[in-house]
């Protein structure tokens, strides 16, 4: 009978050892495939580095590696195949920049990982792949606020929208012109700014001659630095409401604050605002870690690891799982709160934020919460 | 009114791309090899200004002359690893090694100062003149002085001087000059020099008034090269007429029609040339020099 009870312990304990050791043997596995060079470097860096903070601070052990896609579609795609080719990935914290997502999503679906973006590429969710869930508000969400911020709370009518020729470019303007025509508002002047225009006068005084009240700018970060440096310059006098790359910490720097009077922007959140007690730690630990202050790219990779991690330590532990976890949960992040609207557009909020003239730190003026209704 | 600030900023933004051009130019003809680094170099030039300010406070000025004589040392280094090791094998080979070597300044500048856009100090000071209701910036004044200053410098020089007389005759016809007694490499390593000089003149001077981060310099490539295309290949004042050209029609063609229509009207002018004037404005002179 003892036998009996000490075969009977001894397979119980086995039987155990079987069920979980599959759990904890499988490795988390976060590549972070994202640009660290080529024209996409700076949100790149910033996305890496909110990524990687969450994962230092993760309680559970997660692999990781970190590779450069170079700020070119064939470079991410062939990261993410190398990524995958050892086999074990949980999740990819993948590209910013919407033409690497695009030549990485068909391999991901394939394999069956998830991508953990914050690409604002509208197209991105729009093509029915179930591994994409983006945590950063795209133009749908961000542009709403952005338009009425323009109409509703500064009074404007006659905005000139000033926009890159690139595909982020396109998307916000055809997102922009769309929401001003709901406000009852034609835009005055549009124009198309390639990356290479350096003397930003010849826009600013088309903006002037067609008697615009507003700049609308959804530039790059160089690019919006020069045109806000070029209309100080000028004593254009208009009010500046730009895109999400005016509140990248980086970008203010290279203004003076008196250059930045009278200058708000859109965004999915500002770190560097402040905010509740968990921010401000978040805002700590970021700077000892990288010596750089966050900005909402930052932000949005940080919560992306953090709500995967947790669909982690709720169980999943496949690929497939966390999929499925990240698709259902609803997840309170710092920058706001998580939700699939089904197509994988996670993020459902927007700020507007506005410089004061006297220092680079802008001020959060308007939220604008659950846009989309998702939520 | 506005054409005449238009005009000012124009020619500012041409100056700043004549030193870039002019660069590529001198290397185009001391080597016969195209240096598609020579963007690069101005990034350098740049972010070397960036730096220098970081650690001297004072005007872009008073850093000018350190930022030249640092980059016509860079350039005496980058002449003997991208063009040296492989003077003897085709022309190709150099154009790759500078295609090499300007891909590692870009990561090396991406390595040392990060990605994103800094600004160098003005060369004396920022801020605008105010004239009336005209307003011009202080720095595209400065600019298009210091610019003019090194061009006709270099041009004195080369007119000159012996030291000039001696590139020249390198740049026309390397064994002959060799065969009178030349230094051949010495002038070719110095033309190097010159052109990294120029282009950390350029570096700074763009610096400040239109930011520099490592990619840079490959919109700068294309612009000298166009340049140097429509002005005549290997003619110096071509390069400068080529890259006032381009200024011209990113600024005040752009001020009237839309600027990507400006664009294509100046590649549309740059075909033009290429099919009615293959040697481009001032090609007779080097058809002649040959």
């Amino acid at each position: 009978m003892k036998g009996y009870h000490r075969l009977l312990t001894a397979g119980t304990a086995l039987a155990l050892a079987a069920t979980i050791a599959p759990a904890t043997a499988q490795e988390i596995n976060f590549p972070v495939i994202v640009p660290v060079t080529g024209i996409l470097a700076i949100e790149g860096k910033a996305q890496r580095n909110g990524a990687l903070l969450a994962i230092r601070q993760a309680a559970i052990k997660v692999k990781h590696k970190v590779i450069d896609t170079g700020s070119k579609p064939a470079g991410a795609a062939n990261a993410l195949e190398r990524a995958l080719s050892g086999g074990g990935v949980t999740a990819v914290v993948a590209s910013i920049f919407g033409p690497e997502m695009l030549a990485m999503m068909p391999i991901a679906k394939d394999a069956k990982v998830p991508l953990l973006t914050i690409s604002g590429t509208a197209k991105i969710t729009e093509l029915g792949n179930p591994y994409v869930f983006r945590f950063f508000p795209g133009d749908a969400i961000t542009k709403v606020a952005h338009a009425d911020y323009v109409v509703s709370v500064l009074g404007k009518k006659k905005p000139a929208i000033i926009y890159q020729t690139t595909a982020y470019g396109q998307s916000g303007r055809k997102h922009l012109v769309d929401n001003f025509k709901k406000l009852g508002v034609t835009p005055v002047m549009q124009e198309a700014l390639s990356f290479s225009v350096k003397d930003m006068l010849p826009v600013l005084s088309k903006a002037k001659k067609a008697g615009a009240d507003v700049l609308v700018v959804h530039l790059h970060s160089g690019p919006t630095a020069l045109l806000i440096k070029q209309a100080a310059a000028m004593g254009l006098n208009l009010p500046i409401v730009a895109g999400s790359a005016m509140h990248q910490p980086t970008t203010a720097a290279l203004l003076e604050p008196k250059e930045l009077a009278g200058v708000c922007a859109e965004s999915g959140s500002s770190p560097i605002s402040g905010g509740g007690p968990a921010m401000k730690s978040f805002l700590a630990a970021y700077k000892k870690m990288f010596g750089s202050a966050p900005d909402a790219f930052s932000l949005g990779a940080y919560d992306a690891v953090n709500m995967a991690l947790k669909v982690v330590k709720g169980g999943a532990r496949t690929a497939e799982a966390v999929r499925a976890g990240l698709s259902k949960m609803t997840y309170k992040g710092l920058a706001m709160t998580y939700k699939s609207d089904g197509k994988g557009n996670m993020a459902h909020s927007a700020v507007i934020m506005c410089y004061d003239g006297k220092t680079r730190v802008p001020t959060i003026v308007k939220t604008y919460v659950n846009v989309s209704g998702v939520l | 009114m506005l054409l005449l600030q238009l005009l000012i900023n124009g020619v500012a933004l041409g100056a700043a791309y004549a030193l870039v051009a002019l660069g590529f130019v001198l290397i185009l003809n001391a080597t016969s090899a195209v240096n598609f680094a020579q963007g690069d170099l101005v990034m350098v030039g740049g972010f070397v200004s960036v730096a220098a300010a970081g650690l001297i406070p004072v005007p872009g000025i008073v850093l000018l002359p350190l930022v030249v004589i640092f980059m016509a040392v860079f350039g005496l280094g980058f002449s003997l690893l991208a063009y040296f090791p492989l003077k003897s094998r085709p022309t190709v080979s150099v154009f790759i090694s500078t295609i090499a070597l300007g891909i590692v300044f870009q990561n090396g500048a991406n390595a040392l100062f990060g990605p994103e856009p800094r600004v160098a100090p003005p060369l004396i000071t920022g801020g605008t003149l105010k004239l009336g209701e005209f307003i011009i910036s202080r720095q595209s004044l400065s600019i298009i002085v210091v610019a003019a200053i090194l061009i006709a410098a270099q041009h004195l020089m080369f007119a000159k001087t012996q030291f000039g007389r001696r590139l020249r005759a390198t740049a026309q016809n390397r064994r002959m000059a060799q065969a009178v007694g030349i230094p051949v490499n010495w002038m070719i390593a110095a033309t190097f020099a010159m052109a990294a000089a120029l282009a950390g003149a350029a570096g700074l001077l763009l610096a400040n008034q239109h930011f520099v981060s490592p990619t840079e310099g490959s919109d700068l490539i294309i612009k000298a090269y166009i340049a140097v295309v429509i002005g005549g290949w290997g003619s110096v004042p071509g390069a400068v007429v080529g890259a006032m050209l381009i200024a011209m029609f990113e600024v005040i063609l752009s001020a009237y029609i839309s600027y990507p229509l400006a664009t294509g009207l100046l590649y549309a002018t740059l075909l033009a040339i290429l099919f009615f004037r293959p040697q481009g404005l001032f090609g007779e002179i080097l058809q002649k020099r040959a």
